[in-house]
């Protein structure tokens, strides 16, 4: 089976105190850590379950800096086989359309009967890389998977809902599924597949490779801006007693008890 | 392949190589005599098997971190991350060897390749972005210090004092900068702080294995040592206090370091501190590994709680100054959760709880709050006080 993993190097934000850069429509990165997007992580180990268990090869793809090399040579430490690098030098400021089409360029002339994407990026949070990707390839979806399997080479796929619902569904292959965090486990490297990852050639792809000049772009980005504060939090003070008589006196009074 | 049934390893050279690359190098001095399995902490906790004897071995066989199977490394890596880097393995190996940097020689690789624990990843984030584990903002690392009158530091003063991460912004550990720096005020000692100019000393990050990180934030560090004309330094934390003495030098760093605690004694011997109010407790004291055992400093601190009128100082019997057993907080151990029966603080808390003593008298952030926490969990009515609290109460 030949799987495809796109996959995305993200600055991680969720624990640290983020500031709006000089721009105004990006963030001060010099003092972060990146890795390899949270969902991607998912999506790279289901691709390791599945070729463990029907054989094949995995391609991880991405579209990135140089440093994007690093969280490539990541995943092929941890069970991918091949590493393609789409230059993101070669392009300006992308929207999630764009990068759609780019990934849909360089993977249109691959081989493939599943590609898995992470279900959402942490940095942008579009949501639409891979449901777009499906789309432009012209091949059946499903987004937010949290179980995946192969019948008689058919997806056996159920995505979550809300309200607690899961959906059931039967898919033909090739397909595109955008994978739910929690689906699986993600693997730690070995240290013999780190060595043998920091000696794998990863293939970067220029512009000018892809076979298509223009980009179409849907939207832009006009500001990035931390939300104005508009409820103060209130403390209580006092002793345990005190505060928690005004705690319930607040609870009372908003009818919440 | 290693057969699940066979007792032989194969060598694999290539793991062996880059481990060896990563500052393994010590592996071969190794003879297997067992001496850091028997004064590890680990061998205490009766649960949890960590031979720390085999390490040198299986770095020397390439058998770190190997197994292909997802679960069998999963366990392998937890192993790595066991180890405390206490150094006791390595005071008591006839040869030196830090079984310590052996594992950190794995950690660096499984760091660069997001191959170990999130919570210890989430500790080098924060440290990178905020310059502290804690995650709090740069900008509110003087907060301690408000209504203080404590000056910026400026090239007329004679120490920096360089807070730890925990003592700036932790408010229980906030009781320790606030107990110093009145205590310096006390002994005429002129000092400043940097304030949100200080960043974390990265000791835990390189104990984790983030090495790159670990040098960004030191060479600021350095940086602004430099800038700010810094010659001497004061710190409460010992892993500050090994950092700057023993690492920082290999970034250029030419400052002279002093722990609080040398600093205290020394003005107590020059007459500029006098304890003269009862301290009527039973003291215990503590030696925290990084000052002790990795820098030799074991009588000043207990010279400063003999000091104090009333006190009566214990000991660990047989498990003192350099055979100490650590608190389990370091090498990135504050922000591990193991098993409530496999954790090293009860190991520590148990013997020093046995000596009967109504006070835990430490000489460390991390160690204060190890043994802070697990006893509340303990009901005990034994405290945790840092040396420099005992003190001020003696004033």
């Amino acid at each position: 089976m030949e799987i495809i993993v796109c996959i995305k190097r993200v600055p991680q934000t969720a624990e640290v105190a983020v500031k709006i850069d000089s721009t105004g429509k990006g963030i001060e990165k010099d003092r972060l850590t990146f890795d390899t997007n949270e969902s991607d992580t998912y999506a790279l180990e289901e691709a390791v379950l599945m070729k463990e268990k029907f054989g094949g090869n995995i391609t991880v793809i991405s579209l990135g800096d140089e440093d994007t090399e690093d969280t490539l040579r990541i995943a092929l430490a941890k069970g991918a086989d091949n590493a393609i690098r789409i230059k993101a030098e070669d392009f300006g400021v992308l929207d999630g359309f764009q990068t759609s089409q780019i990934l849909q360029s360089a993977i249109k002339t691959l081989n493939y009967d599943v590609i898995f994407t992470g279900c959402i990026s942490t940095d942008a949070a579009y949501s639409q890389i891979g449901v777009t990707l499906a789309e432009l390839l012209e091949i059946p979806h499903a987004s937010l998977v949290v179980n995946f399997d192969i019948n008689n080479e058919r997806a056996d796929v159920q995505r979550e809902l809300e309200g607690g619902l899961i959906e059931h569904l039967d898919i033909s292959l090739p397909a595109l599924f955008t994978i739910q965090t929690g689906i699986n486990e993600p693997r730690y490297a070995s240290l013999i597949k780190i060595r043998r990852a920091t000696k794998k050639i990863i293939k970067v792809i220029g512009k000018d490779e892809l076979q298509q000049d223009e980009f179409i772009s849907n939207s832009t980005l006009d500001e990035l801006f931390v939300p104005p504060i508009s409820k103060q939090v209130e403390f209580l003070t006092g002793s345990v007693g005190e505060s928690s008589a005004k705690l319930a006196g607040i609870f009372k009074e908003k009818g919440l008890i | 392949m290693k057969s699940k049934k066979s007792m032989v390893t194969e060598l694999n050279q290539e793991i062996r190589e880059i481990l060896i690359e990563e500052g393994a190098e010590d592996i071969y001095k190794c003879f297997q005599c067992g001496k850091c399995t028997s004064i590890c902490p680990w061998f205490q906790i009766e649960v949890f098997d960590f031979p720390a004897y085999t390490f040198s071995l299986k770095t020397a066989m390439g058998d770190m971190a190997a197994s292909e199977d997802k679960f069998e490394l999963e366990a392998e890596i937890d192993m790595i991350y066991r180890c405390v880097g206490c150094e006791a393995c390595t005071d008591q190996c006839p040869h030196g060897i830090s079984t310590p940097n052996i594992l950190r020689a794995a950690r660096r690789l499984l760091v660069d390749f997001g191959s170990y624990p999130d919570t210890l990843k989430s500790v080098v984030q924060k440290i990178h972005s905020d310059a502290n584990p804690l995650g709090e903002p740069r900008e509110k690392r003087a907060d301690w210090a408000n209504g203080l009158e404590i000056p910026s530091f400026s090239a007329d003063l004679e120490f920096l004092y360089f807070t730890c991460c925990l003592t700036a912004y932790d408010p229980r550990m906030q009781k320790l900068s606030k107990a110093t720096s009145f205590l310096l005020k006390k002994a005429g000692i002129s000092f400043g702080i940097l304030g949100e100019k200080e960043s974390c000393c990265g000791e835990a990050i390189r104990r984790i294995g983030s090495e790159s990180i670990f040098q960004e934030v030191s060479k600021a560090n350095i940086s602004n040592f430099e800038n700010y004309l810094v010659k001497k330094v004061i710190v409460s934390s010992p892993h500050c206090y090994s950092t700057f003495k023993n690492e920082y030098p290999e970034f250029g760093a030419e400052i002279e370091v002093s722990h609080i605690t040398e600093i205290l004694f020394d003005s107590i011997e020059r007459g500029t501190i006098i304890p003269n109010k009862e301290f009527n407790k039973k003291v215990v004291y503590h030696d925290p590994c990084d000052l002790g055992r990795k820098n030799n400093i074991y009588d000043e601190p207990r010279n400063v709680l003999k000091s104090i009128p009333g006190l009566e100082l214990l000991e660990v019997e047989d498990f003192n100054r350099n055979l100490s057993v650590c608190c389990g907080a370091g090498s990135g151990g504050l922000w591990m959760e193991w098993d409530k029966d496999e954790r090293i603080v009860n190991v520590r808390l148990k013997q020093l709880l046995e000596t009967g003593a109504d006070v835990i008298a430490v000489a460390c952030p991390y160690c204060l709050q190890m043994f802070e926490e697990t006893l509340k969990s303990m009901n005990s009515n034994v405290l945790v006080m840092d040396v420099t609290e005992i003190l001020l109460e003696s004033l």
